[in-house]
């Protein structure tokens, strides 16, 4: 008596799913429920049309231009986040990732070493922590939050070690210039709009269309089925702190060479951002459901937020409380959503 | 005696290589360094282990009921800072003792109210909470110099001493008592552990499960109050950032007293045990001229350390040693293949037809 | 594709298992099973909890390796290391909690972790349309449609999934299917279609070991039956040459039927003539949509049984009752007071309690000894100033009540993880016990505990009613209730279907078969 059929016993002969194929209203519903992207961009449109007429300079290319160039970094944190999220697990050591690949990045170059295995080298840094990562919860069996907790304080402290407290500057040769969007590539578009592009397409390939991005689905919605199922499903795991680790490192590099230093503390915070956008962006903590549009979207949308209280001229040092404040209402909302679709599923066939 | 039996056991089993680690520690700090053993050394050491030890003390509680509290450090950091704010605005000492304290509280009962009322995930809104605190922290300092409090009441609070009784570690001990009591042998602690062990057997049984919830993270952030308002009487000074990374630290002393994360088991004084044992490598560190961060790191990896040990060491011989004594997570259920009671200790998402779902909205 | 002959039931031998022996630390899962499974034959695999059946399928399944033994497929030796070893042999199994992601489509799950691939880097992208075309033709054959395939798993019903599961099976030339209590969930009729799906595969040559422990459903669909006890194999028959009877002595290993237990615990005699006063009465409770408008009354010193399908509602209303979930509709009355029960703590306190059913996860507290489990429902009970717990107390309390329910144990303080699951049920009686009841309601008592140890639960059930309190008996084994109970409640659907009367001399066959059948099409009449 493990479980109960609320379905009513459904006459022989019939198909056996009849009784949950729904349509109508209610299904209207259940889909938009269950696509809480939806709701995100409402937010957005909502939160635009509002500042439209409040603030005339929030509605131009030139503001617009720069949120691009702003959200680049937490979307691609965020989609690194959907893909471990995805998964089931977390990653909460993004922001220590971003910025000891950053500094690998900056030290490298300042060593005088070619740019593009500088490149190389720093991404492969984030890439070997998001593998301890995904090792260390694996094979260890630690929790997923208290293992990368811990390596959020050990990049970290790495970090400020290595920097003995003073950022390393120095390392914009030209060639960063372009690749931090000082100066922009084609047109107007710079290297970190044209990077976040790529990878988010990219990104959302290998989810849809692939074996990988099947496999994180199945392990987040059922580990045990997935097991079962013939699924590697510590690979799949360890593969998704790798994809993290490794955009964090992108987000790093391309953050480096746009703040043009590398401080100990650049990429404090950013987990939460991560997190934050992600969750908007539809990710369910609990496995199983997320999307890389989601995520970008999320960015966008904490983005606009931070704009919001720029130019609304509040203090810029309210901005991890208006993040901190967004991620509670956000996951709230997803456990809202979770129950009433639940609700929803539960009553329809009832009739 | 059963308590001295406790002691011994639990030293024997779940904190040996922690003891046999901090006795080395001792000495080697000792020999590498000849102020190590010396009395202001050990005051100083003191203040930092107590700030830790009360922060890993509420925790534990949060543990126990198989939560977790991530805003704890930056918490202490805001709590700080109302209580300078408070003392520097000319209000008497008990006053800014309470709002230190009431802060930590009233971020306590946010975490409590949304985690168990709402029943949204513990560690994502404890860090929305990390976000709130080290954010509005930032907020006051950028708008106000909080330094240099006169006050010798409140120089007391860690600089003084009572018949040559540093005064932290009284009020740590008295805090710790009292707190070991509640857990051990009032209705409250036995709620919190039922409710850690099954909360879904809890509450058939009639266990309050959600105020239980909600009670810990209230007293996780009192416990925060009150570690935020040492930490201020112990700099008179508050700066952006103060308090970031306590999180890490307290978690990793719970962790190195034994306490599980998965829930259901626990006690205050192996947090402190855990507690004393940071803090003196934290200082025996300083005192080598080694920089302070690697504190961090080394906080970071000793949780790894501890829970894997705790694991692997834990799983294969202390289950042996102890029979029946514990939890093997093993062999109680041969049908069942072996699982690990940390990574399933929720309901696996396994379907059941939508009913069964509703069922789990129920009672989730 | 299955594109194997329909055959004859033969004696051509697909699987043999010989001598398997399995330990875990301290225990001894399995000491020396055997079993042999013919192509294209239904086999089922009987036995009680913990006779062995779990770790066989794991063993088969490849998420266990035995200890010693071997397992031979089409006459050769076998490893089974991964569940994707017996994957690649044909052998599937479909398990208990089912192994589908509800959030991937019925497609998508019928080829998780074996996707066909196409494409150039290392074939890495997935094949939609091979996929599809794949089960093109077998979707058909169990109600499924094309849409069917591109929703979510967790759309459908535990039927549906079942569908998905064989038809997982099904795509991968599967030479053997594993149903592991493949019915429990179904509603009645959900079996007799799950049944013509196992009928099917069959026809098709596919070879089904079926493990339950269900002896009605057996007949006209099992064509041979093993037998497991205590981690060995007691017995293989043909389903003609054995009677139920002999069935129930093998798996129990003792001359007792189930019924014979039952039968002992209460005379007529004791049963009051008149019911005492009212204990519980509900008006019109509901709780949309599993419950119904559900109004009952129960007096002290009266066993009133609970009848019905899995998902008529029962655990609902108990649950409303208990409190621990909201009723949006109807009154409680206590002692004919209207109450408010927000918590079960409420129910406790106002003298109802309950024995949950899913003893593992519902009941114990694992971790905890056996006092802290007794006294956890009723802190205040054992607190000084209602604040400082007295562990001596709590002790000899429960020391009592070890004493008079005859606990084996080693004392107050052992872990209840350690205890046989009838110890553990009886500490779970006794947590209510303390709790000072007048209404105990215990939902599925015997389930997955020894025979010995129901009688027991029956003497204890009887007992309390005796003094003067009410029971409330939710089960899902007519049997029981007919012989428990002095009134049975049939629930339809989230309503009360009816009343019924067991006979209460409890020894005339005849009259409990006409009984039950009337309980039966009660449960199982679909709504005028």
């Amino acid at each position: 008596m493990t479980s109960l059929t609320t379905s009513p016993a459904t006459s022989p002969g019939t198909s056996p799913t009849s009784p949950t194929v729904r349509r109508g209203p209610a299904g209207l519903l259940r889909e938009v429920v269950r696509r809480p992207s939806a709701g995100v961009v409402g937010l957005l449109v909502l939160i635009c049309a509002v500042m439209t007429f409040l603030a005339p300079s929030f509605l131009t290319y030139g503001n617009w231009y720069n949120l691009a160039q702003q959200m680049v970094f937490v979307a691609l944190l965020a989609i690194g986040m959907t893909i471990v999220l995805i998964t089931g697990g977390i990653d909460l050591s993004v922001g220590s990732v971003l910025g000891l690949s950053a500094g690998v990045m900056a030290y490298l170059v300042n060593q005088g070493m070619m740019f593009g295995l500088c490149l190389l080298l720093a991404v492969a840094a984030g890439a070997a922590l998001g593998l301890v990562n995904g090792l260390v919860v694996t094979k260890l069996g630690i929790p997923d939050f208290v293992a990368t907790l811990a390596m959020l304080g050990v990049a970290g402290g790495l970090l400020y070690l290595w920097t003995g407290g003073v950022p390393f500057t120095g390392f914009m040769i030209p060639v960063y210039d372009t690749l931090g969007g000082v100066t922009p590539l084609v047109g107007d578009l710079t290297a970190p709009i044209l990077a976040m592009a790529v990878i988010a397409v990219v990104v959302a390939f290998i989810m849809r269309r692939t074996s990988f991005g099947r496999h994180a689905y199945g392990v987040g919605g059922n580990r045990e089925a997935a097991r079962l199922s013939g699924v590697d499903v510590g690979r799949v795991r360890v593969t998704a702190y790798v994809l993290s680790g490794t955009l964090a490192a992108c987000a790093g590099v391309l953050l480096a060479g746009r703040t043009t230093a590398v401080a100990p503390t650049i990429g404090v915070g950013y987990e939460i951002q991560a997190i934050a956008a992600a969750v908007i962006g539809g990710a369910a903590l609990a496995g199983g459901r997320g999307r890389v549009l989601g995520a970008v979207l999320g960015a966008l949308t904490l983005t606009v937020a931070s704009n919001v209280i720029n130019l609304a001229s509040v203090s810029p040092t309210w901005q991890p409380v208006a993040v901190g404040t967004i991620l509670l209402v956000a996951v709230g909302l997803d456990r809202a959503s979770a129950s009433l679709s639940r609700r929803l599923g539960r009553a329809a066939p009832s009739r | 005696m059963p308590a001295s039996r406790r002691l011994a056991r639990a030293f024997a089993v779940e904190g040996v290589a922690v003891a046999v680690i901090f006795v080395g520690m001792v000495v080697f700090f000792s020999l590498a360094s000849p102020f190590f053993l010396t009395g202001g050394n050990i005051a100083n050491l003191l203040v930092e282990t107590v700030i830790i030890a009360l922060l890993a003390a509420g925790m534990t509680f949060v543990l126990v009921v198989g939560g977790i509290d991530l805003s704890v450090g930056s918490v202490t950091g805001l709590s700080a800072a109302t209580t300078m704010w408070a003392l520097m605005s000319g209000l008497p000492l008990p006053v800014g003792l309470l709002v230190g304290i009431g802060t930590g509280l009233v971020a306590g009962v946010v975490n409590g109210a949304v985690i168990a009322l709402l029943g949204v995930n513990d560690f994502i809104v404890t860090l929305a909470m990390l976000s709130v605190g080290a954010g509005l922290l930032q907020v006051v300092t950028s708008d106000v110099q909080l330094t240099g409090v006169q006050s010798d009441a409140f120089a007391w609070l860690t600089q003084g001493s009572v018949l040559g009784l540093p005064a932290p570690v009284l009020i740590a001990v008295v805090v710790v008592l009292v707190l070991e009591f509640v857990l051990v042998a009032t209705p409250f602690g036995r709620s919190a552990y039922a409710a850690g062990i099954g909360p879904r057997a809890a509450e058939l049984a009639g266990v309050p499960v959600r105020r239980v919830r909600f009670g810990v993270y209230v007293l996780s952030g009192a416990c925060a109050g009150g570690a935020g308002v040492l930490l201020a009487s112990k700099l008179n000074s508050v700066q952006s950032g103060l308090g970031s990374g306590y999180e890490l630290t307290a978690i990793a002393a719970a962790v190195l007293g034994g306490i599980s994360l998965a829930g259901g088991r626990g006690s205050v004084w192996r947090a402190v045990l855990g507690a004393v044992f940071l803090g003196t490598l934290g200082q025996g560190l300083q005192m080598l001229g080694v920089d302070p961060l690697w504190f961090t790191i080394v906080t970071g990896l000793s949780i790894v350390a501890a829970v894997a040990l705790d694991r692997v060491v834990g799983r294969v011989a202390l289950s042996r040693l102890l029979g029946a004594d514990r939890p093997t997570g093993g062999p109680a259920d041969p049908s069942t293949p072996l699982r690990d009671a940390a990574l399933e200790n929720e309901d696996p998402r396994s379907v059941q037809p939508l009913a069964g779902s509703a069922r789990e909205a129920r009672t989730s | 594709m299955p594109d194997r002959d329909t055959q004859e039931p033969g004696p051509q031998e697909l699987l043999r298992v010989e001598g398997v022996v399995k330990h875990y630390p301290g225990v001894v899962a399995l000491s020396g099973v055997s079993l042999d499974v013919r192509a294209g034959e239904i086999h089922a695999l009987l036995g009680e909890n913990g006779a062995g059946k779990s770790t066989l399928i794991n063993v088969l399944s490849g998420t266990t390796q035995p200890t010693s033994g071997q397992v031979l497929v089409a006459g050769e030796p076998v490893q089974l290391r991964r569940p994707r070893d017996a994957q690649d042999l044909g052998i599937t199994t479909i398990h208990q909690e089912l192994s589908l992601a509800p959030e991937l489509t019925v497609l998508q799950n019928i080829f998780l972790g074996r996707e066909l691939r196409r494409g150039p880097f290392g074939r890495g992208l997935l094949d939609e349309h091979a996929m599809s075309a794949r089960v093109q033709g077998v979707i058909a054959d169990f109600g499924l449609t094309e849409r069917d395939l591109r929703r979510p798993v967790g759309e459908f019903g535990a039927l549906t999934q079942h569908v998905v599961e064989i038809i997982k099976a099904l795509a991968f030339d599967a030479r053997l299917v594993i149903l592991d209590e493949p019915t429990s969930g179904l509603a009645e009729e959900e079996r007799v279609m799950l049944f013509d799906h196992m009928r099917r595969l069959r026809e098709r040559g596919i070879s089904l070991v079926w493990v339950t422990h269900r002896l009605d459903e057996l007949y006209g669909l099992v064509d041979r039956i093993t037998v497991l006890r205590d981690g060995r194999t007691v017995a293989t028959t043909d389903t003609t040459e054995s009677t139920p009877a002999d069935l129930v002595r093998l798996m129990v290993g003792r001359k007792t039927t189930s019924l014979g237990v039952i039968a002992e615990g209460r005379t007529p005699a004791e049963r009051p003539a008149d019911p005492r006063a009212e204990v519980l009465r509900l008006e019109n409770v509901s709780r949309r949509p599993v419950l119904r408008g559900v109004s009952l009354t129960i007096a002290g010193g009266e066993i009133l049984g609970v009848a019905g399908v899995a998902g008529a509602g029962r655990t609902e209303l108990a649950r409303a009752i208990l409190g621990a979930d909201r009723i949006d509709g109807g009154r409680i009355l206590v002692d004919g007071e209207p109450v408010r029960i927000r918590h079960p703590r409420d129910a406790y306190r106002l003298g109802i309690a309950m024995v949950p059913e899913e003893r593992k996860t519902l009941g114990i507290l694992a971790d905890f000894p056996l006092d802290k489990n007794t006294t956890v429902s009723r802190l205040g009970k054992v607190a000084r100033l209602g604040l400082m717990l007295d562990r001596r107390r709590e002790r000899a309390v429960t020391r009592d009540y070890i004493d008079e329910l005859g606990v084996r144990t080693t004392g107050a303080g052992e872990r209840i993880r350690n205890l046989s699951g009838g110890n553990q049920q009886k500490i779970v009686i006794a947590r209510c016990l303390f709790t000072g009841p007048r209404l105990i309601i215990f939902d599925e008592p015997t389930q997955g505990i020894d025979v010995a140890a129901k009688a027991e639960v029956y003497r204890l059930i009887h007992r309390f009613v005796a003094g003067g309190g009410a029971a409330l008996v939710i089960s899902s084994e007519i049997p029981e209730l007919l012989h428990v109970s002095d009134r049975i409640l049939v629930m339809r659907e989230g309503a009360i279907a009816g009343e019924v009367r067991p006979d209460l001399r409890g020894d005339d066959l005849e009259a409990d078969e006409r009984v039950s059948a009337e309980i039966m099409s009660l449960a199982a009449r679909s709504v005028a």
